[in-house]
């Protein structure tokens, strides 16, 4: 399932918060790195989900081994903006008075767009590293930041370029970072979202707004937390017809059965009850499927929901499901 | 089994009394939760208790608008027609009205620019500037300089009682909280004049001087023309600096006042619910306090042990008479619908741990849950709906709430 990603050396993910963005990165990366495809997993400046996910504390840029084949780091912006200055003032006392100067610091830490640039250098620096002649890293996948477009942060190398006219080392670094991300052979832009209303509709404007603005596609759209369907369509004409009969029909009642006060001692009509919700959650993911489908020529993969409690759990069972498929079907569960 | 009232205390109706009296409500949370909705809600019972309300959104679902009976949301405060769902042609709310707005970072920009450039020359001449035109449109950062702009314009224009302000989720969040002093920091008078060429010397008049040091070495990194694009910026913008400064400073006050209230808006999900606490603890460092954490999409108390009770025989015959007379289908089907019900029932003690874990940690009485909704949110008697389970106390009907 993610064999076309290996073509693809530089993977940003993108998604808004609450759609587990974080947590399919983090699978992704165990995936690849499953394939023994040397994989390092990057987070932007953030309230770092990968440490929980992985159980680690990361260690300034550095990358922290997670296991076979996986490292992550989390690009602080401070720290890459030191990093980027000492690359480009020859000298590091030089690199040290303006680092120290409280308004070149000021200015830095205010000025808008200047932390994005920065870390987007240091994916390039990590992207670009090799180690005996090779590559060190198979793959880069950078955990986007949840807020704001991602159009945005990955048009901030052009635009930055763009306000310094093309000139000076600065501008021209960032038209770097801007050619390799526009790169759609090398480098891969991943939507995760949600079979909902407002994540759908984000992913179907990411991809038009990838191509106009970008001027590159997405790669591929991967819905998370897909229900899968409690019952087939059979059973499910029978469960219409049962729910009709042993349902309250008063929408009070039906309140009350799950509050711990219901009269309803029928563990049955709980049981049907729960069940129709489950059927509601899943029809639901499929009317926003299929808007996704018809919508985008992108592919578009479907992950289904894990109900493990456990986040590192939920990261082993989808970095599975991505290289086996859906091995929980529930044909196995019942039967 | 548990209950849902042991999760929160139903005395206290904090949403209620905050509605009616407080004058801005920031509303923060992590994305995919229902925000919005959340805050388009606490907005209409806002206004339903009489009061002149405007729910400022960045970044709402096209259904919100819908939801409000409008096409879409536009930078300008639109009033939403209540009459339909109140039942009366021209619904009497003493006074009560709800607007919303959805921000516009780019316009409010140029309005801004408008508004404050002292003549046309320098309008002019400001939009010719490289880094205003990038800078206005599409960096980082600017949506919140903008909210806060925006939010500045609405509490202090006089017309509204109370501005429920929707925040971007997390990171931003936290930006939008530390903006204000980011933004005076930008434009410190202090930091502008190290870039600034002195009067009659020029900018490479000050060689020596420590400021024009830092000039020449960003110079070297940023390239000439960029600082001189800057340079030529921060001199045609300096009324603006003004004006943004002095404007970081109210919205410290305003974020400050006493009639501001922060409620977190999150879901039982426990990793929505770490997000939650992560903003608990935010809040506290900038000396702030969230009032109210909503918990939204509780499920029900689905419970395990069901299953243990029920009578296989019976639900066998069930299905049975509803169709599935082969033993063996019977059978499979009550599996699936147990495997699934136990699920469910994982999930729901999953909710109810980690609500209770947010209960100890900022108190049961600053819990307001709000169940599942079957549907999602599309008109106003859904945002009705979701707002009685906000304000308990307060749930007469929408007639007679206008009296």
């Amino acid at each position: 399932m993610i064999k076309k990603l290996h073509e693809n050396r530089l993977i940003f993910v993108t998604g808004k918060g609450g759609v587990g963005k974080s947590t399919v990165t983090a699978a992704l990366g165990q995936a690849l790195a499953n394939q023994g495809r040397r994989t390092l997993i990057l987070e932007t400046d953030t309230y770092s989900a990968m440490e929980d996910l992985f159980n680690f504390r990361s260690s300034g840029l550095k990358p922290v081994k997670l296991g076979p084949n996986l490292w992550a780091s989390n690009l602080l912006a401070e720290d890459c903006f030191i990093a980027t200055l000492r690359r480009f003032v020859p000298s590091e006392r030089v690199a040290r008075a303006i680092i120290n100067n409280r308004v070149a610091r000021v200015f830095f830490k205010a000025a808008p767009s200047v932390n994005e640039v920065t870390i987007l250098d240091q994916v390039r620096v990590f992207f670009e590293e090799t180690e005996g002649g090779r590559p060190r890293f198979d793959h880069v996948i950078v955990d986007l930041p949840a807020s704001g477009h991602a159009v945005t942060f990955l048009n901030v190398p052009a635009t930055m370029s763009g306000m310094m006219r093309g000139l000076g080392p600065i501008a021209k670094m960032a038209m770097q970072v801007s050619d390799i991300i526009k790169d759609e052979r090398t480098t891969a832009v991943v939507a995760v979202c949600l079979p909902e209303e407002m994540p759908v509709n984000e992913t179907i404007e990411l991809s038009e707004n990838l191509r106009t603005i970008i001027g590159r596609p997405l790669t591929l759209a991967m819905v998370n937390m897909v229900h899968r369907p409690p019952l087939d369509a059979s059973q499910r004409q029978v469960f219409e017809r049962l729910r009709h009969e042993l349902s309250p029909s008063d929408e009070r009642e039906a309140n009350t059965l799950f509050d711990g006060s219901s009269t309803h001692a029928n563990p049955i009509v709980r049981l049907i009850e729960g069940n129709a919700m489950a059927l509601g959650w899943h029809d639901r993911d499929q009317k926003y499927l299929r808007i996704l489908h018809e919508r985008m020529r992108e592919p578009v993969v479907e992950i289904p929901v894990f109900f493990e409690a456990n986040g590192t759990e939920i990261v082993d069972h989808i970095a599975s499901f991505l290289i086996h498929g859906d091995n929980d079907a529930e044909q196995n569960l019942a039967s | 089994m548990s209950k849902e009232v042991q999760l929160q205390s139903e005395a206290a109706d904090t949403i209620g009394d905050l509605l009616e009296t407080s004058r801005l409500i920031v509303c923060v949370g992590p994305g995919g939760v229902g925000k919005t909705t959340t805050a388009a809600a606490l907005g209409l019972r806002a206004a339903m208790a009489g009061r002149k309300t405007i729910v400022l959104t960045i970044d709402p679902a096209k259904r919100l608008a819908n939801s409000l009976g409008l096409d879409t949301l536009t930078n300008q405060p639109q009033l939403i027609n209540l009459s339909e769902m109140l039942g009366q042609p021209e619904p009497d709310l003493n006074g009560g009205e709800l607007w919303a707005m959805m921000l516009d970072s780019k316009q409010t920009f140029d309005e801004l620019v408008n508004r404050l450039a002292p003549d046309r020359g320098a309008l002019e001449k400001a939009r010719e500037n490289n880094i205003y035109r990038l800078l206005s449109s599409a960096l980082h950062g600017m949506q919140e300089y903008m909210a806060l702009e925006k939010l500045h314009d609405l509490y202090t224009g006089g017309y509204f009682d109370l501005v429920v302000l929707d925040t971007p989720p997390t990171k931003n969040a936290l930006e939008f909280l530390e903006t204000p002093g980011r933004a005076s920091q930008f434009f410190d008078e202090r930091i502008i004049r190290w870039f600034l060429p002195s009067k009659g010397a020029g900018l490479f008049g000050r060689v020596f001087n420590a400021g024009s040091i830092v000039i020449s070495l960003l110079g070297k990194i940023l390239g000439e023309a960029f600082v001189t694009d800057l340079v030529e910026f921060f001199d045609t913008f300096q009324y603006l600096q003004e004006a943004l400064k002095h404007r970081g400073d109210m919205i410290e006050f305003i974020l400050r006042d006493p009639d501001t209230y922060f409620l977190v808006i999150t879901s039982a999900d426990p990793r929505r619910m770490k997000e939650a606490v992560f903003f608990h603890e935010k809040l506290a460092a900038l000396d702030q306090k969230a009032e109210v954490f909503i918990v939204n999409r509780v499920i029900p108390s689905f419970s395990a042990e069901d299953i243990a009770h029920i009578d296989d025989t019976e639900l066998d015959r069930l299905l049975a008479t509803h169709g599935l007379d082969n033993a063996h289908d019977a059978a499979t089907m009550r599996l699936r619908l147990e495997t699934h019900y136990a699920r469910l029932a994982m999930l729901a003690v999953r909710d109810h741990d980690a609500i209770s874990k947010l209960g100890r940690l900022v108190g049961k009485e600053a819990l307001r849950l709000v169940p599942l909704l079957g549907e999602d949110v599309h008109n106003l008697g859904h945002l009705l709906k979701l707002g009685s389970f906000l304000t308990p106390s307060r749930t007469a009907a929408p007639a007679a709430a206008g009296k």
